[in-house]
């Protein structure tokens, strides 16, 4: 499915460059559930950016179902972000202005508008247990129902990889544990490839195969037991 | 495209409903006011245009004003022509008129004015100045010792006219006054009546009956310094032109636009102006569409990140834009129309401007509409295109997290 080539991400400030991904390879296979761990500065965030079309690297490869997607157009990503890839931002990134429900369904709308988006999204919101709340605006949902709401989203293009970046980092223990749950029960049933970031080393027992970064490499990687 | 267009539309449609009303409804205000000024002021000049030229026609100059074209100044045999002239198709009625300068006093008063000898069965059925008297009556065919003027020249006790202090300020229907013509001859007149058409070039005349007026002149027997000619509105004036010109040569022979240079120059001034007013207007316009446009768009920088992240793409995220300045705009033109055709039109058909040239009423059509809500829904879309195409360019990382 994913096969990360040598990526490196340099960010440069004036004279400064700071090294956020230092020659980073490793490969995610189909329906895999992979937590992409490390302390604070990394580069989780940055590398999960790369995989998900989001940014592009200093150096290096993304390779997306055996073709390289690094240096597709902006608009080819684009199309690539709608149809196959899911995106869970750490701040839940809901559009204020529209309900649970629109907020799932415009992605959907997006991609086909003639389809049954608006029916998919409502079983979304009900398969992360909001169906009875699609009508709400996010700022009347709590932090977990937010981002349960972002994973429906995520999800309502049956994209085959969703990408998550702390989708539990602003939640309380007992949200956590459901969006955490959530993911582990999309990838089990639905079989979509998961790979989160996450900075708390407990949520590696969610996932089927951890990587650790520490100042932008690799520094463990193991398959630990789902 | 159909998904572009929904999405845009779903977006649009929220960003309205749930936005800021207070900025939505400022926005509104501000482009119906620009509308409205964008229709007031053409109207303004086009009922003025129109005012002075149906005045000019119908009281100064007639549809085809005829003259002589020779050495002589009058036209002589002047019956036998105006009833050639009078059984060509599509003419309505013919005046001829003469006409000699004249000093004319009351008490300390004196005035000047072109006294014009007239046939009044004949200047009824070409001019409507008999449906401006407002003092006293119309000449008659056999009037003698009687003379009509023009406000502009009575004055009427009128201290608002433009003329007043030229005037004989004081004359009324009834009174007398004495008239030195420019051939030396004084006679005594009695004001049978006075006439205001508003249109300053006519109320400057007055009017005596030839048979008067050849006592005056005697030479002015069957001649003419003039001949109005009134036509159909449908009639094809060129062609009747064409076979005046054929039925005597050395006449000079003009329409009544060539009489319109006396309203062109203020006309000209009032394209002018209206010009500059439309150029302000629509910077008012599109700079407010911008500034509505740019400031939400730099407050909404990360959530246009987030639209771009989930894959929106930046056409659709453009056409909503788009879309929310065409309904600020739309809203401003229908409420511009409204106001204009309900409140603004009738008021002023109330309480009309007046101008040199008369009363002037708002001329406008659906045609001024249409150019008007062109005009200010593509300043809009302009000027809400540019801010939300410098965002479109930025990096979605950037947009999301600066």
């Amino acid at each position: 499915m994913f096969d990360i080539q040598q990526l490196s991400k340099i960010y440069s400030t004036g004279s400064v460059k700071v090294v956020a991904l230092d020659s980073v390879s490793f490969t995610v296979p189909d329906g895999a559930m992979l937590a992409i761990t490390g302390r604070s500065g990394s580069g989780k965030s940055t590398l999960l950016r790369q995989m998900g079309l989001l940014d592009r690297p200093t150096t290096g490869r993304v390779v997306f179902d055996g073709k390289e997607v690094t240096s597709l157009p902006e608009g080819e990503r684009a199309k690539l972000r709608l149809k196959a890839l899911g995106y869970i931002f750490q701040e839940y990134a809901l559009l204020g202005e529209l309900t649970a429900h629109q907020n799932v369904y415009l992605p959907g709308m997006m991609l086909n508008s003639t389809g049954n988006y608006r029916e998919r999204a409502a079983e979304l919101l009900e398969l992360v247990g909001l169906g009875a709340r699609t009508s709400h605006y996010p700022k009347e949902l709590s932090g977990g129902e937010q981002q349960r709401v972002a994973i429906a989203r995520a999800l309502i293009n049956t994209p085959r990889v969703l990408l998550a970046d702390e989708p539990c980092a602003n939640l309380d223990t007992v949200s956590s544990r459901m969006v955490m749950e959530t993911l582990v029960r999309l990838n089990r049933e639905l079989k979509v490839t998961i790979a989160f970031v996450s900075h708390d080393p407990d949520d590696r027992k969610y996932a089927g195969r951890t990587i650790t970064l520490s100042d932008g490499k690799i520094v463990a990687g193991e398959d630990l037991p789902a | 495209m159909t998904r572009s267009f929904k999405v845009a539309g779903l977006l649009a449609f929220t960003s309205v409903t749930r936005g800021n009303m207070g900025v939505i409804l400022l926005t509104v205000l501000i482009l119906t006011l620009v509308s409205l000024n964008l229709l007031f002021i053409p109207s303004l000049l086009k009922g003025l245009v129109s005012g002075a030229n149906e005045r000019l026609r119908n009281t100064y100059s007639g549809d085809i004003i005829i003259t002589s074209g020779t050495e002589q100044d009058m036209i002589s045999n002047a019956a036998e022509l105006v009833s050639k002239i009078e059984a060509i198709d599509g003419v309505t009625a013919v005046a001829p008129r003469n006409s000699l300068g004249a000093q004319l006093t009351s008490g300390n008063e004196r005035t000047t004015a072109i006294v014009y000898g007239v046939q009044p069965d004949r200047e009824k059925q070409v001019f409507t100045i008999y449906k401006s008297i407002i003092e006293g009556s119309y000449l008659s065919p056999g009037d003698k010792d009687q003379i009509m003027l023009g406000v502009q020249v009575a004055g009427a006790d009128k201290p608002d006219l433009e003329l007043y202090t030229r005037s004989l300020q004081t004359v009324h229907a009834g009174d007398d006054v004495t008239v030195t013509y420019a051939n030396g001859v004084k006679k005594q007149y009695r004001v049978k009546g006075i006439f205001y058409t508003e249109f300053i070039q006519t109320d400057l005349q007055a009017f005596v009956a030839q048979d008067e007026f050849q006592t005056v002149l005697p030479l002015s027997q069957d001649q003419a310094a003039s001949i109005h000619v009134k036509v159909k509105s449908d009639a094809d004036i060129p062609r009747i032109m064409q076979e005046i010109s054929g039925i005597r040569s050395g006449l000079k022979i003009l329409r009544w636009e060539d009489y319109a240079g006396i309203v062109r120059s203020l006309t000209d001034s009032f394209n002018v102006i209206n010009a500059i007013m439309n150029v302000v207007n629509l910077l008012i316009a599109g700079i407010t569409v911008f500034i509505v446009t740019y400031i939400d768009v730099a407050n909404r920088r990360r959530q246009i990140g987030i639209q771009r992240a989930i894959g929106i793409t930046p056409g659709s995220i453009t056409l909503a834009y788009l879309f929310r300045a065409l309904f600020y705009a739309g809203a401003g033109v229908i409420l511009a129309g409204l106001l204009f055709a309900f409140l603004v039109t009738p008021v002023e058909a109330r309480y009309p401007f007046h101008f040199p040239f008369g009363a002037v009423y708002l001329v406008s059509g659906a045609q001024d509409f249409a150019h008007m809500s062109l005009i200010v829904l593509g300043v809009s879309l302009v000027a809400s295109f540019l801010p939300v195409r410098g965002m479109m360019r930025m990096k979605i990382m950037d947009a999301i997290w600066g």
